[in-house]
């Protein structure tokens, strides 16, 4: 630490002003206007020199006549007299060649050039991520990157994205770090299921996450680092990967009036198959009843469901300062009936110079409110889709559609009409009307940033920001509703969650050239964030409880207080000190070096609570250093290696009791006697090549990483036995190995002037293996218990991450099944049935030009892995799946299968018995895996650009048919694999009657005054 | 350049500052909503909050659904007491003998998670500072976790506390000789504060009915000590009549008038029978009950249950067992009545001490009072605890025995009278009749609490019960023989791998619901 204030002293007290010569400042823009970091200044027949920063400015002592030399690679060298101007605008001509141009924004925000990169890092511009839009920002890049797996939510629109890069590397969190502008996002949960049967308190509800309320238009890019390399900077929070999205920067001197309007129209896209040709027996509860037709209910209970995105912008700028104003509305209506929503988006964002341009304030406010209405569950309570998936065929659906509620004159109130009382199954009306749930997001983000220019070379800049989310959610559970679920005389459920987060660094950036050949870029800081995540207050009458006067849905009205608690998920503060250096040498080779050391309050009471830990990496521009053959423009070469450390979870180490009006309860989780825990460390090598030939008009990078996750912090089910009382024991063990291969080909694969098609593939693979789970787990770790259904997703010593581990039929070695004496069917305890991560995942997206019109395709393929329906193992076990009506048409099931005494089974069985004893959610769920391969078209548009000359007050405008999830070419699964009951780490590859994926279709309009 | 001064000095404080104050990491690090261990001794809430856990757990109060997983779907059911007409699990589970693994772990875990471990801190804080306190957790742990070890067999009991990666079981010999040195200990202790005319300290945290007294629950503990010495009868007779006398000449004795009953009494919570029978429909009386108390035309049964909604002024029975096509083919014959419409319940009764003793005297133990005199006293004692007359006329009936059961919606379901036994005592029958009697009043006395009866059930093979008709066991559990105890926990098998392989080698058969356990020997009762 001393050290690094001592640098600090160093660099302000060598300060010199020399007087003799004149300060020209200028700025260097490309072609399109936009600023050139790292361009060179050098004065003609002199050594000295300097470069832009990363807004493009510089400034330079020379004297009056000398030449100015102005160069960046990629674009034609300029050469200007330096005059009595003291202000130098320069221009840079699009060189013949634009592979070395690009710039990327890395961690912090600092913009490099892309070549100096020794790590893998892929951007997507503002229009991919507003094409064909979607209400959250991160359901767009799904097979825009490689490495990037996205995974929806079963939450519908406002819900929360999973999002994997490269692989599952932690037990307890695999979500990368978001960060806008340099500063981190608090992305947190309120909440997420992990009990395939159900919530009893509310239902399987997604809580959302912050990411999500995000203003899509608000960014004009993204930059998705993969590595652990490309994140030693945001430390543990950056262990898996880093999604950097950059505000939208205003060109000087103009104003404008963006706006744009999206209309989309979703459909159910993929239902599961019912029989419609038997009954059931009168007051069953299931449809395995004699032949009788009934009407197929289910396709019309679902609506078509509208989402309107509404977004306004206006920017000016001058030369010291900016403003952007922008507002967001999204509404929109489910394809469940009564559920629907409604966000808007404020945002601000102003900058200004200071002090001759030396210091450049930004700050930034954003804030976000969504309301949701009935936003989807799964799992089997307080979900409409049992009651129409399963209703007992032969009752008029329609007709308790009509009266969800009956008049009772002995209770002398409106009470639930429906066939059956059993918990997994009410009137989807009553569900939707009289069990209504309000989930409401508000979210804020304020930041302000100071960037001081000391002098040519060095600059500091100090960030603070403050993330502030609430989370409601508000369900008025009425009376008559199942005593599973509710009292006798309703149930009020009321959350609130707060969740803050504080960041604030201080970062000095230096930014030299040894000599010509030689250069120096360094950035030496301290961060400290301070997280406070889901401060909850719940009030829950309960259902033992209860209220005291039916339907009275108010604190004032429970019966007890039982259900009423003050809870927090975690606290935490983490300090920081870093230095990320980067030498250059004739702009052709680079080597980089970084280290940081974590202090983390998860830490406290251990063996060390600060971690430290190095990154090495290496890049060589091959194009540059040698002649290569004419076709190729640009060839370069990367290797890196780095550590990240991660802390553990909150309050392990410093454990508490409980007290509730029962008495003592222990902590729920404890560090395993006798031992100390400690942090995790992640590893990664990565190497990588960069490729473009032909004028550019094709290119790739190919990367190859090998990383490991050791000393994962696992909470292990403690035996009940154990002496602390704890559910949990917190330890560290095991390991989480990733090998992997990316490519990226980018192809211009026709360019005339009036047609283009420009086509990039996207291709990943990632090989997983779990290592070191201690003998004592069996080698296993619980990721969701299985409870009473046939379902557990584990981590297994060997195997890949995340298995799913259900019940099959036992057969003998010839496949036979094999029958217990009495007929039935035997069955193995829990094993794998199958894994949840794909083998490889490609993406392939078009984009098209011809005059006026453009258009865009994306298709999106993920192959391998599995996923478990219990939806159709339910729907079978109740007799209303396609598969019992098929059955009994045939009567029976043909079964290969043996008695006990080796007599073989003759004849077909039952389809009833069957079914009962193979379907259902603790049933044979082996019988339910499907493969998740599945390659969709995720995204098509069709448009046509407006020619603005004819109307003088529009600067540019657009018109586009838009298109997601329009079907796929190839599926397995009975639902879509790629959406998630949570996007936690727990409940993945499974469908417990999740919403069904939705097509969705509509216009949009993008008009700049 | 002075303004450089002024930020330089500002930064490298801020960064000093920054790197300085990790001395709040360990506030940061605690869970405001946790309660630290300086705040809980306090009081001494350290202790006392012990114990609420451990009285709402023994049978646990709430959530509902817990108890349904943990007794009663398991004990009210295998004992004959109840039955439910709700297809769980598509009718393929502990009902017909398909034990189901994640129902399974309930008990074990109510157990351990709030009894045992709460047992265990009284004792790590209590022992020897204010023994009345480890006193009474002692008698709460004996009563709690023999249920557990006959549920099970072997576990974990004198190994628990151990940090050791293994944690071995104990044969149920070992558990039950353990928990008879335990009652040893608490006895003396509460005794001689009786002796010393010493104010209770327990008052505000006893939830049971004795509601503090001291001399009360030494009478507890005697007779949970009887009923422990009678259990072991077959396999260990001479520490059986031992233990016995001993429970019967200790200074305070026995339970003797209803004012002894044992019950935790809830300021919270009712009977979650009474849940789970009204508001879910998911228990309704037995067809055995049906067979027994209708057929002696039992004063009892409204107080027990509710006549049927679908056959007015009839008690109507549920056979366990049997194919199940819907939840409303049953949910209208006899629920759970008012007996369970109570904030009051009732662990252990002084008619069921009556009646041990009138088995203890049977075997010729010293038990003050004869078989017969005892057997009536218990009677007596069940009748007067309900508030229900007739006793007099109910124990001299020679005639009326048990009647057939009758499913009128489902006549597959039929099942004939089992129990050719009278109410009233007849000297000149042999001992296996006066059992038979003995353990049939017992059975019914000790209503709704079907753990008790579904052990005495496997121990005498009394009352007799209708078979299971459907089966799902795969052969493991014997339909006339029924569930002789639950399997090893899956979460023991996780966490716990080495101590359930001891549990298994100390249970001397196939981890089933078919294994007998060590005191339930295929042995004749006398």
């Amino acid at each position: 630490m001393k050290q690094i204030i001592l640098i600090f002293m160093i660099i302000f007290t060598s300060q010199v002003m020399l007087a003799q010569v004149k300060t020209v400042k200028g700025s260097v823009t490309d072609a399109v206007g936009s600023p050139l970091p790292g361009a060179s200044i050098a004065v003609q027949g002199e050594s000295k020199g300097t470069i832009t920063d990363f807004e493009g400015n510089f400034s330079i002592e020379v004297q009056k006549g000398k030449t100015l030399i102005i160069s960046y690679l990629g674009s034609e060298t300029q050469k200007i007299l330096v005059g009595d101007d003291n202000i130098i605008k320069v221009q840079l001509k699009e060189a013949a060649s634009t592979a070395l141009t690009e710039v990327v924004v890395t961690s912090l925000g600092i913009k490099k050039t892309r070549k100096s990169l020794t790590y893998s890092a892929q951007e997507l511009k503002g229009d991919e991520l507003i094409r064909v839009k979607d209400a959250n920002i991160i359901n767009t890049i799904a097979g825009k990157i490689a490495g990037v797996a996205v995974t929806k939510s079963a939450g519908g629109t406002g819900g929360s994205t999973k999002v994997v890069i490269r692989g599952n590397s932690s037990v307890s969190n695999n979500q990368p770090l978001y960060v806008i502008d340099g500063i981190p996002l608090f992305n947190g949960t309120s909440g997420q299921p992990n009990n395939a049967f159900g919530d009893t308190a509310g239902g399987n509800r997604d809580g959302g996450d912050v990411v999500s309320l995000i203003n899509p238009d608000d960014y004009e890019g993204m930059t998705v680092l993969k590595g652990a390399a490309a994140s030693v900077l945001y430390g543990s929070q950056g262990a898996n990967g880093v999604i950097l999205l950059s505000s939208k920067k205003v060109k000087e001197g103009k104003s404008n009036l963006k706006a744009s309007s999206v209309t989309t129209f979703e459909s159910a896209a993929y239902l599961p198959k019912f029989q419609n040709e038997y009954v059931a027996v009168a007051g069953g509860e299931e449809t395995w009843g004699a032949k009788g037709a009934s009407n197929d209910h289910v396709k019309d209970f679902f609506e078509t469901g509208n989402t309107q995105i509404t977004s306004l912008a206006f920017s000016s700028a001058s030369a010291i300062s900016s403003t952007t104003l922008s507002y967001a509305n999204t509404s929109g209506s489910g394809i469940i009936p009564g559920s629907g929503l409604k966000k808007n988006n404020f945002g601000i964002r102003q900058t200004a110079k200071f002090f001759n341009d030396k210091l450049n304030v930004a700050a930034n406010a954003n804030y976000t409110t969504q309301k949701v209405i009935n936003r989807p569950v799964n799992g089997l309570y307080f979900n409409p889709l049992t009651g129409v998936y399963l209703m007992p065929r032969g009752n008029d659906f329609n007709a308790y559609k009509e009266n969800f509620e009956v008049f009772d004159p002995s209770r002398n109130m409106m009470i639930q009409n429906w066939m059956t009382n059993r918990d997994i199954l009410q009137n989807p009306y009553w569900g939707i009307n009289r069990n209504k749930s309000e989930d409401t997001n508000q979210f804020f983000n304020g930041s302000i940033a100071l960037d001081y220019k000391v002098n040519n070379w060095l600059s500091i800049a100090s960030r603070y920001s403050y993330n502030r989310v609430e989370s409601g959610f508000d369900k008025k559970i009425y009376a008559t509703t199942q005593g599973t679920l509710s009292h006798t005389n309703g149930r009020y459920i009321n959350v609130n969650t707060l969740s803050t987060q504080r960041y604030g660094d201080l970062i000095a950036t230096i930014n030299t050239k040894f000599n010509e050949d030689f250069s120096f870029n360094a950035n030496i800081g301290t961060s400290i964030t301070n997280t406070i995540g889901n401060q909850r207050t719940t009030l829950d009458s309960g259902i033992g409880g209860g209220l005291q006067i039916a339907n009275w849905f108010t604190l004032g009205n429970f019966v007890n207080n039982a259900g009423n608690l003050q809870t927090l998920d975690s606290s935490k503060e983490v300090q920081s000190v870093f230095a990320a250096t980067t030498f250059g040498y004739k702009d052709m080779l680079f080597l980089d070096l970084s280290a940081r050391n974590d202090w983390s309050s998860t830490l406290v009471n251990t063996n060390n609570s600060g971690f430290f830990y190095p990154s090495v990496g290496v890049t060589a521009i091959i194009s540059e250093m040698t002649t290569l053959p004419d076709f190729i423009n640009y060839g370069k070469v990367r290797a890196t290696y780095a550590q990240v450390g991660n802390d553990i979870f909150p309050f392990v180490t410093s454990p508490t009791n409980g007290f509730t009006s029962e008495g003592n309860k222990p902590a729920i989780t404890a560090p395993k006697p006798g031992t100390s825990l400690r942090p995790e460390l992640k590893s990664e090598v990565e190497i990588g090549t960069e490729w473009r030939m032909f004028n550019n008009r094709l290119g790739f990078e190919l990367s190859y990483y090998n990383s490991e996750t050791k000393h994962q912090y696992l909470q292990i089910l403690a035996p009940l036995t154990n002496p602390l009382g704890v559910k949990y024991y917190g330890i560290n063990a095991g390991s989480i190995k990733n090998t992997g291969f990316e490519a990226v080909v980018t192809g211009k694969i026709v360019k005339s002037d009036k047609f283009s098609w420009d086509a990039t593939v996207n291709y990943s693979q990632n090989k997983n293996t779990v290592k070191e789970i201690p003998a004592e787990l069996g080698g296993k770790v619980i990721l969701t218990e299985a409870g009473v259904n046939n379902y557990r997703y584990v981590l297994e010593q060997g195997k890949p991450y995340g298995v799913i581990e259900g019940v099959n039929i036992k057969r003998d070695v010839q496949g036979r099944v094999l029958l217990n004496a009495d007929g039935t069917i035997q069955k193995t305890d829990f094993e794998e049935v199958g894994n949840s991560n794909p083998d490889f995942m490609l993406g392939f997206s078009n984009s098209f030009k011809y005059g006026s019109f453009f258009a865009n395709v994306l298709i999106d393929g993920r192959f391998g892995g599995n996923v478990m329906s219990l939806t159709e193992a339910v729907n079978d076990e109740f007799g209303v799946s396609k598969a019992t009506g098929d059955a009994r048409n045939a009567s029976g099931v043909t079964i290969n299968a043996v008695y006990p005494d080796g007599s073989a089974y003759a004849g077909k069985y039952p389809a009833e018995s069957y079914y009962k004893q193979i379907g259902g959610r603790a049933g044979a769920t082996g019988e339910y895996v499907y493969d998740a391969t599945n390659v969709s078209l995720r995204e098509v548009s069709i448009g046509y650009t407006i020619n603005t000359k004819r109307f003088s007050f529009l600067q540019t405008a657009s018109l586009s048919l838009i298109a997601r999830n329009l079907g796929f070419i190839y599926k397995d699964a009975p639902f879509d694999p790629n959406i998630s009951l949570s996007t936690g780490e727990g409940l993945q590859g499974i469908d417990v009657y999740g919403m069904p994926s939705t097509r969705s279709i509509g216009l949009n309009l993008n008009v700049t005054f | 350049m002075k303004l450089n001064t002024i930020k330089t000095t500002a930064i490298c404080i801020s960064l000093l500052a920054a790197v300085s104050c990790t001395d709040n990491f360990e506030e940061i690090n605690t869970n405001p909503n946790g309660i630290t261990q300086e705040l809980l001794e306090q009081d001494f809430n350290h202790i006392k909050g012990s114990f609420g856990p451990m009285f709402n757990n023994i049978i646990v109060l709430t959530p509902e659904w817990k108890y349904q997983v943990q007794q009663g779907l398991q004990g009210d059911i295998w004992s004959g007491y109840m039955a439910t007409g709700t297809a769980f699990r598509g009718g393929t589970n502990n009902t017909t003998f398909d034990l189901v693994n994640g129902w399974n772990g309930f008990a074990w875990g109510a157990a351990y998670g709030d009894v045992m471990f709460n047992a265990y801190n009284v004792e790590q804080k209590a022992k020897g500072k204010y023994d009345q306190f480890y006193a009474l957790s002692l008698i709460l742990k004996v009563e709690g976790m023999h249920r557990i070890t006959d549920t099970y067999g072997p576990i974990v009991y004198s190994k628990f506390g151990t940090t050791d990666p293994v944690i071995t079981y104990d044969s149920q010999d070992e558990v039950y000789n353990q928990m008879f040195k335990e009652l040893d200990v608490a006895v003396v202790e509460l005794t001689k504060r009786v002796d010393a005319n010493e104010t209770s300290t327990f008052v505000t945290t006893d939830l049971s009915s004795y509601k503090g007294d001291y001399k009360q629950w030494v009478k507890f503990a005697n007779s949970l000590r009887l009923r422990l010495a009678m259990r072991i009868v077959k396999k260990n007779p001479a520490l059986a009549k031992a233990e016995a006398e001993k429970a019967i000449t200790q200074k305070y004795g026995v339970m003797t008038v209803n004012a002894d009953t044992f019950k935790v009494v809830s300021p919270t919570y009712n009977n979650p029978i009474a849940t789970i029978s009204n508001a879910w429909g998911d228990i309704r009386m037995s067809a055995d009950m049906e067979s027994i108390m209708g057929g002696y035309a039992d004063p009892r049964l409204p107080i027990f249950f509710n006549t049927s909604v679908q056959f007015p002024g009839q008690f109507k029975g549920v056979r366990t067992g049997i194919e199940i096509a819907a939840k409303a083919d049953h949910v209208d014959f006899s629920a759970i009545g008012p007996i369970v419409n109570s904030k009051e319940i009732v662990l252990m009764n002084t008619a069921e001490v009556y009646l041990l003793r009138a088995e203890g005297a049977l075997r010729g133990w010293n038990m003050g009072g004869t078989a017969q005199s005892l057997y009536e006293m218990g009677i007596t004692a069940s009748f007067d605890q309900h508030g229900v007359s007739g006793a007099t006329a109910y124990i001299v009936d020679n005639v009326k025995t048990a009647k057939a059961y009758v499913d009128p919606n489902f006549p597959a379901n039929n099942g004939a009278a089992l129990n050719n036994v009278t109410v009233a005592w007849d000297a000149v029958a042999t001992n296996e009749v006066k059992l038979q009697k003995i353990i049939t009043q017992k059975w019914i006395a000790g209503f709704p609490e079907g753990q008790e009866a579904w052990s005495e059930y496997r121990r005498t093979g009394y009352p007799k019960l209708l078979p299971v008709l459907k089966n799902t066991s795969g052969g493991k559990i014997d339909s006339n023989l029924g569930v002789r105890r639950v399997n090893f926990v899956q979460s023991e098998k996780d966490g716990n791998a080495g101590g359930v392989a001891t549990g298994i080698t100390k249970l001397g058969g196939a981890d089933t619901g078919g294994t007998r356990l060590w005191w339930d020997t295929t042995g004749p009762n006398f």
